[in-house]
């Protein structure tokens, strides 16, 4: 069968015509042949039977009249006849008279075949060994009286061999028309499948992609000349292509008899149809090209809908991918269809790969269990889970996400898979915590200000009173340095309190224009000759342009002078060198100061710390531990920021000057103040920067 | 499975033509046809041999005389057996070497075997009721030529026999009493060959293969089945003459004869099997017969020339 299907489809037909050829032969030449044969049989019967009958008639006179002679005749006549083997007549008593037997007469003959009386012809077969003969014996019967027998013998060797001659020639006449068969066969094979050839081609071509070629014959006439129709905004004018009766929508006095667009039967009384219309291969190329075209328009309109699809699936995948949030759905069977940049990066697996895989293929087994876990209860229940979650990632470092994990429902309201939406609020934590920090800050600051305003008056009346009772006792007597001591303490313990009043905002302050520059070099000047008997070496790098800025000159003075201080605490005994650098922005509207070391450093870890109330690193007593929380407060009371970074950058050139110890790694503080009123981050005023 | 069942039809209808393409066999005889044997034609027996004047076909006198002989061989006990002399000429010769018997012929044969020592016992009653016959001249119904026995001058004349009476004898006569003469015919033939020549001669004449034709007076009623008799036209009719007479041969032991007699003459229209017999062989009766009623006749054949040795 397989080899059967493999053969071409000519060669197919050309088998199928053959064997019905043959088959017709085998079935109908033992059919026809045997119906000869017994048709041929039946014949021969009836040709001996009429032999017999008539010799017997005619042997009535000469059996009467006892004419042996006459009756030897008419055997021998008979005898000559073809096929007859032998010829006798008998008497009535059943004596041989005559006979066309030469030497002797075969005895058996007499008892082989008995006629009676009544019968006109008795017929039996004889079997001779070498031949068979069929034996007639027709009684002679003259006035109902029998007066003897007729017997003829005809050779069935000759019947057989007429039979053969048919056979064969029948068997002839089969191979011809056998032969002149299969070269019809074969034209007609050829036609068809030069025809389907030509549909497959054009198949092959549609394959390939070529979907303007055609395979079925244009038409013999168009509509629009065989109706002289000029509907130009008929679909079939001027459509050389298609036959009008595959088009729906034509305007031809047929197509109000048109109800269904694939209704072509009330085309079939119209001339156009009936001139183009062709048989049932026609009909298939002209379907097959009528296909090719609709199918080039939907490939058409498909490449649009891809494109546009592709488009929007491009944008979606950018939303998607920008987004630094982690998302990603699973379906009801828990695995990922999708998932965006920002998880796969979370995951460390490439986005094309998340698809089809599992949260345990991508997550630890106890991270995959617990969200396997959630997100099952959220798909069996159908509620919402929005939590925040605390995690650790590779370096150990506190992460914080915020979970949303929504079940995704189809039209019909069934759950079908799970959005989960992790966002990293980190940072939003730790201004959180930065914000508490502040607030319990202020809390302090309040308190500290509060009892600060409290102790003042006490103070003053401790020192007030120390300072009396020093005039009252001898000097250097013990009694008079032990209230030195305590002056000298209550003093500390006023610059605490002012330190603290002036923290917590309980100062007034006067601000008003003046020069940037001037109040620097002014704090400068105060602590450079302090500084220098530490070795400290104050170098500036001043803007030219001499910034106007609107402040509380006391105030600020304060800031630079903690500032020096903080840097002049930096280093060791050894000394080193501050550089001072004033720079104006003016685009963005900001004066900035920037005070650097060449000191130990702080640790990074510190640098978050260091504006912090009664943070210190310095030794107890060397330092309160407000001198830059104060200064912080200044200067966000004036808009503007200020902050530490260590190392120093390399922007910062210090000279190297003899007996300097080597550069530590520095600390450089930057304070930026806006130019007008306005808070840092707004661009300043043109015309009040004039 | 479609192959298969297809296959299975094919098969089946294949097999049913096969089936109807068989034809019974006949049944088988074996026969040596090496055992040859030598024929010998064997004796007949002993018996008293009855011949009628072949003047018509041999299955036709075998018909008449099978109830007659029948009748005489139980009445008188004799062997008698019929035999068919193929010609005139035959039975005379047959009567002339001992071979027939008893001889039923017409008169002017019995002339000749009176000649030849025949002797007369027995004459028929004709079915008309006479016991004595005419001849008839017959012509075609359409023939406008012949009117009258003076039109047969010149045209084409069929008898039965040179030894017929009816047939030929009878008709020469009354040719001659109209004048005529065998040289006045155009041609002048006889029946051929052995055995229904009075039919031979119907047909003749009907075929149109001659122009007249002589019969004897019943033969018309004999052929009715064979011909159309209304194509057929009786131009004219002989006297009548004695019919046809039973003779013995020479020789021939009276006492046999007599008792054949006999029995013949016992023979009665009355008798219902008998009438049977009779009918059959186209008689009413018979009749005792001498020489001397045939003496008309032999007058006639002598005044024509057919006489004693004559055809």
């Amino acid at each position: 069968m397989r080899i059967f299907s493999r053969l071409r489809f000519r060669t197919k037909l050309n088998l199928g015509i053959t064997a019905i050829v043959v088959g017709m032969a085998v079935i109908l030449l033992p059919f026809v042949g045997n119906m000869t044969a017994s048709a041929l049989i039946k014949e021969n019967k009836q040709r001996g039977s009429a032999l017999a009958e008539s010799l017997a008639v005619r042997a009535v006179d000469p059996l009467l009249s006892q004419d042996y002679l006459r009756l030897r005749n008419m055997v021998d006549e008979t005898g000559d006849v073809g096929d007859v083997v032998y010829a006798f007549i008998q008497n009535r008593h059943g004596r041989v008279l005559t006979h066309t037997f030469h030497k002797g007469f075969p005895s058996d003959l007499i008892e082989a075949n008995h006629v009676k009386k009544d019968n006109r012809v008795r017929i039996q077969l004889l079997d001779t060994g070498t031949d068979r003969i069929y034996d007639f014996a027709a009684p002679v019967i003259v006035a109902d009286e029998r007066i003897g027998t007729v017997r003829i013998g005809l050779s069935k060797a000759r019947i057989n061999m007429t039979i053969n001659q048919l056979t064969t020639t029948l068997a002839g006449l089969f191979g011809g028309v056998l032969f002149l068969v299969t070269a019809l066969g074969t034209v007609f094979a050829r036609t068809v499948t030069k025809r389907l050839g030509t549909l497959r081609e054009h198949a092959e071509e549609m394959v390939k992609g070529n979907l303007d070629s055609t395979s079925a014959s244009p038409p013999a006439v168009h509509c629009w000349e065989a109706m002289n129709c000029e509907m130009t905004d008929c679909p079939a004018y001027k459509d050389t292509r298609r036959r009008c009766w595959y088009l729906a929508g034509t305007q031809c006095e047929y197509h109000g008899r048109k109800n269904r667009d694939d209704d072509t039967d009330s085309c079939h009384n119209c001339q156009v149809f009936q001139q183009n219309v062709g048989d049932e291969i026609q009909d298939l190329a002209e379907t097959f090209d009528l296909m090719a075209l609709t199918l080039k328009n939907h490939i058409q309109e498909l490449r649009e809908a891809e494109s546009n699809l592709t488009h929007q699936q491009s944008l979606m995948g950018t939303v998607l991918d920008v987004n630094p949030d982690r998302v990603s759905m699973v379906d009801t069977r828990m695995i990922y269809q999708a998932a965006n940049r920002a998880f796969a990066m979370s995951v460390g697996v490439p986005a094309a790969k998340i698809p089809g895989a599992t949260d345990f293929k991508l997550f630890p087994e106890d991270e995959a269990e617990s969200r396997n876990l959630e997100a099952r209860e959220v798909l069996r229940t159908g509620r919402r889970v929005d939590r925040q979650e605390r995690m650790e990632n590779e370096d150990g470092e506190e992460q914080w996400f915020h979970v949303v994990q929504i079940p995704v429902r189809d039209d019909k309201g069934l759950i079908t898979g799970l959005l989960r939406t992790d966002r990293d609020i980190t940072d939003i934590k730790v201004y959180e915590e930065q914000l508490i920090q502040a607030q319990k800050m202020e809390s302090v600051g309040k308190l500290a200000g509060g009892v600060a305003h409290e102790i003042n008056t006490p103070l003053g009346i401790i020192l007030g009173y120390a300072q009396l009772l020093q005039d009252d006792v001898e000097q250097n007597s013990q009694i008079h340095k032990d209230l030195a001591t305590i002056e000298k303490q209550t003093k500390v313990c006023r610059k605490i309190v002012a330190d603290l009043l002036g923290f917590s905002r309980q100062t007034e302050s006067a601000k008003r224009e003046m020069c940037f520059n001037n109040s620097v070099m002014e704090a400068a000047s105060l602590v450079k000759h302090a500084f220098s008997l530490d070795k400290v070496t104050i170098l500036s790098d001043l803007d030219d342009r001499f910034p106007i800025i609107y402040g509380d000159p006391e105030k600020l003075k304060q800031v630079w002078i903690n500032l020096l201080n903080n840097a002049k605490d930096a280093f060791a005994e050894e000394g080193g060198t501050i550089m001072l650098r004033t720079r104006l922005d003016t685009p963005k509207g900001i004066v900035s100061l920037q005070v650097a070391d060449t000191g130990s450093g702080i640790p990074s870890a510190n640098l978050k710390k260091i504006f912090d109330p009664f943070f210190s690193t310095k030794s107890v007593g060397k330092g309160t531990g407000l001198g830059l929380s104060v200064s912080f407060g200044i200067i966000e009371d004036h808009m503007g920021t200020i902050e530490a970074s260590s190392p120093v950058p390399d922007v910062f050139s210090f000279p190297q000057l003899p007996d300097m110890p080597p550069p530590g790694p520095g600390t450089v503080f930057t304070v930026r103040l806006p130019l007008d009123h306005c808070p840092v981050d707004q661009p300043a005023d043109p015309k009040n920067m004039e | 499975m479609q192959l298969i069942r297809f296959a299975t039809i094919a098969l089946s209808l294949f097999a049913v033509l096969l089936l109807g393409a068989c034809s019974q066999e006949d049944s088988v005889v074996h026969v040596d046809m090496k055992k040859r044997a030598r024929v010998t034609a064997s004796k007949p027996a002993k018996s008293i041999t009855y011949a009628y004047l072949p003047q018509y076909s041999h299955t036709i006198s075998f018909k008449r005389h099978r109830k007659l002989l029948e009748y005489l061989r139980n009445e008188t006990g004799l062997p008698l057996r019929q035999i068919f002399p193929d010609t005139f000429d035959e039975h005379i010769k047959m009567v002339e070497r001992g071979e027939i018997d008893i001889s039923y012929t017409n008169p002017l044969i019995y002339i000749r075997l009176a000649e030849l020592g025949s002797r007369a016992f027995a004459r028929i009653i004709e079915p008309s009721g006479n016991p004595d016959f005419r001849g008839q001249i017959i012509v075609r119904r359409d023939n406008p030529l012949i009117k009258s026995l003076k039109d047969c001058r010149g045209k084409r004349w069929i008898a039965v026999d040179p030894g017929s009476a009816g047939g030929y004898l009878f008709p020469m006569g009354l040719f001659m009493e109209n004048g005529l003469s065998l040289s006045d015919f155009d041609e002048v033939a006889f029946a051929p060959g052995p055995g229904g020549k009075q039919e031979k001669v119907v047909l003749a004449v009907n075929a149109g293969a001659y122009d007249l034709g002589t019969i004897r007076k019943g033969t018309l009623d004999i052929v009715r089945n064979k011909t159309d008799l209304d194509q057929i036209r009786v131009l004219a009719e002989t006297r009548s003459y004695p019919g046809w007479v039973y003779s013995a041969r020479k020789g021939l032991d009276p006492a046999i004869v007599d008792r054949i007699a006999r029995a013949m003459f016992r023979l009665s229209m009355a008798d219902q099997r008998e009438a049977d017999i009779l009918r059959t062989a186209g008689v009413r009766g018979i009749i005792s017969a001498q020489d001397a009623d045939y003496n008309p006749v032999r007058q006639l054949a002598d005044r024509l020339g057919m006489g004693t040795g004559d055809k």
